[in-house]
């Protein structure tokens, strides 16, 4: 309910994407701001143009297009693995261009992302994989505990906590890069292709999962080439072909359909 | 920051045995490099040490003409030893010269001619050491003035080339000992990469998660340092196995140096500790540099 002014304010700032001025402030309520953002990479490839992207606090959008449209790079640029070219990223109210170096962590910290290939850690356990992100990041010992069992419950895998990832079906794999994204309570996650190496039934699990994250409130991204679970959901649906964004519709189904 | 420094020591510990057969390849590198280290070590120190017993050994000598009254040649030998450049000055007589010479044949197992002379041959002289070899002053040219004096042998010349074979055996010595560095650490750089380039999915995971640059170098550089303590334990160990029966092997060579084997042990530990866990510290450093770039 609370959400329906923003998504509308977002809906009204794509219609006219052209208006904004980088020095303007980010829509109000929005997680991610993208303004004008072109990247191209050293050897000359040009993954993105003129990309105009508002992501409400709280909204669920999906992020589709054919192999090489761009979202990878998308992503990249959002987690700041890569830095725009020209043009502004603006995660949470901070301009990732301008970021400090020693200040990423930080902002990666408001983030949690998964990949489709998991990357968890084959040496440590379910938890010992959890724990790792509270670890690495000096969350002090007595907090982390706690905090992993809260998340290994919310994605159902308690039972399997003791287990290498290796004994693990690729569905419980990805719950557990998931509960590793969300152990830090981020603002936002950040998907890549999450189903691509899951078979159909097991993908929707991982969409239940991920709408109910977004259900408790946390922002999702989700890169996807999925056309059916796309098209059932009735999500907000971003689409990328060779770099622009070619269509930006809440609601809406993998193709389009007018 | 206490759990910081416990968070990357626990890691750098379960690294090391998580990757053992990584950690192992470098501690084994280490080892051989230190014990390679502390060989080139011991025979520079054993080489200086001979050299500076060359050294010491150069002295002036001045013979004293054939019936110079004692009292003259006292009184020159009072006066050159009052020089600032000179250590001591001795006389040897003509007939002390003669036992010192028949005993050095003897010791050379050589016949002793001399019995068949009727007159000893050998002049009385002063045998002049000097503090440091390479300056002279004026006492070549003093003690020639004297009356007394029939001739100061040409030692000069000596001196000088004896000092340009050993400060080139020195120089030359030093330079190998850089150059082994040189390559020790190059070495155990690529070494200690391997294994930093093994754990790179970890440090991609710490990355995106939003750990820190500390958190991520620090457990590699104290992983770094316990393969240098590690390897420099070893080392050290195998050293202290070889020093018995080489030193009784040695023990002749080195009687008669100057040489100190207690300063050397310790000197040695040292080095060998400082620069296997320096190196490993470096390598760390240096390896896990590129990770951070970004
Ligand atoms: N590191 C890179 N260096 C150069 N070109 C790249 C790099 N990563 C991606 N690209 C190029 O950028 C374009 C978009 O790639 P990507 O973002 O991976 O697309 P997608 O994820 O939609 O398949 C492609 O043409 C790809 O070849
Ligand atoms: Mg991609």
């Amino acid at each position: 309910m609370t959400l329906a002014p923003l998504r509308a304010a977002a809906r009204s700032h794509r219609q006219r994407p052209v208006g904004l001025a980088p020095t303007e402030s980010p829509v109000d309520g929005a997680v991610l701001v993208l303004h004008d953002v072109t990247k191209a990479y050293p050897n000359g490839n040009v993954a993105l143009r003129d990309v105009d992207l508002v992501v409400p606090e709280g909204d669920f959008v999906f992020l589709v297009g054919p192999s090489g449209a761009g979202k990878s790079t998308l992503i990249k640029l959002i987690i700041r693995d890569e830095i725009a070219t020209t043009g502004a990223v603006i995660l949470d109210g901070q301009d990732l261009a301008r970021l400090a170096r020693r200040q990423v962590p930080k902002v990666r910290r408001k983030i949690g992302i998964i990949f489709q290939d998991f990357k968890l850690l084959p040496t440590k356990t379910v938890r010992e994989n959890v724990a790792f992100a509270l670890e690495v990041t000096g969350t002090p010992s007595r907090e982390i505990g706690p905090a992993v069992d809260r998340v290994l419950a919310l994605v159902g895998l308690t039972a399997q906590a003791r287990q290498l990832p290796g004994t693990l079906s690729g569905g419980e794999q990805q719950r557990t890069a998931i509960a590793r994204a969300l152990v830090h309570d981020p603002r936002m996650i950040i998907a890549d292709e999450p189903t691509g190496n899951l078979d159909p039934l097991i993908s929707w699990e991982i969409l239940q999962l991920l709408l109910r994250i977004n259900e408790l409130g946390v922002t999702v991204l989700m890169a996807t080439h999925n056309a059916e679970i796309v098209t059932a959901l009735r999500k907000r649906v971003v689409a990328l072909e060779d770099g622009r964004i070619i269509r930006d519709e809440e609601a809406a189904a993998y193709h389009r359909e007018d | 920051m206490i759990s910081f420094v416990v968070f990357s020591l626990r890691r750098a510990w379960q690294g090391f045995w998580r990757n053992a057969v990584m950690s192992l390849a470098a501690t084994a590198t280490m080892v051989f490099m230190l014990l390679l280290l502390s060989g080139f070590f011991v025979v520079l120190t054993g080489l200086n040490a001979g050299l500076e017993f060359v050294e010491q050994k150069v002295e002036i000598v001045a013979d004293v003409k054939d019936g110079a009254p004692t009292l003259a040649i006292e009184a020159v030998q009072a006066r050159v030893a009052a020089m600032p450049e000179v250590a001591s000055v001795e006389y040897v007589n003509a007939t002390e010269a003669l036992r010192r010479f028949q005993e050095r044949l003897k010791q050379q197992g050589r016949e002793d001619l001399t019995t068949a002379l009727d007159k000893n041959p050998l002049p009385g002289s002063l045998q002049v050491k000097l503090k440091d070899p390479k300056v002279f002053g004026n006492v070549v040219e003093s003690l020639r003035a004297d009356p007394s004096i029939e001739r100061v042998q040409e030692v000069k010349n000596l001196i000088d080339r004896v000092l340009t074979v050993t400060n080139l055996l020195r120089t030359g010595g030093v330079l190998v000992l850089a150059l082994v560095g040189i390559v020790v650490l190059f070495i155990i750089v690529n070494t200690i990469r391997l294994a930093v380039v093994a754990r790179a999915e970890e440090i991609e995971i710490m990355r995106l998660v939003g750990a820190s640059d500390a958190f991520i170098r620090w457990p590699f550089i104290f992983e770094g340092a316990l393969v240098g303590l590690i390897g420099a334990a070893i080392t050290l160990g195998l050293l202290a196995l070889g020093a018995e029966p080489l030193g009784r092997v040695m023990t002749g060579f080195f009687e008669v140096l100057p040489l100190q084997l207690g300063a050397l042990g310790r000197d040695l530990t040292i080095i060998v500790v400082a620069t296997g866990v320096g190196l490993g510290v470096l390598g760390s450093w240096v390896s896990v540099r590129s990770y951070l770039l970004k």
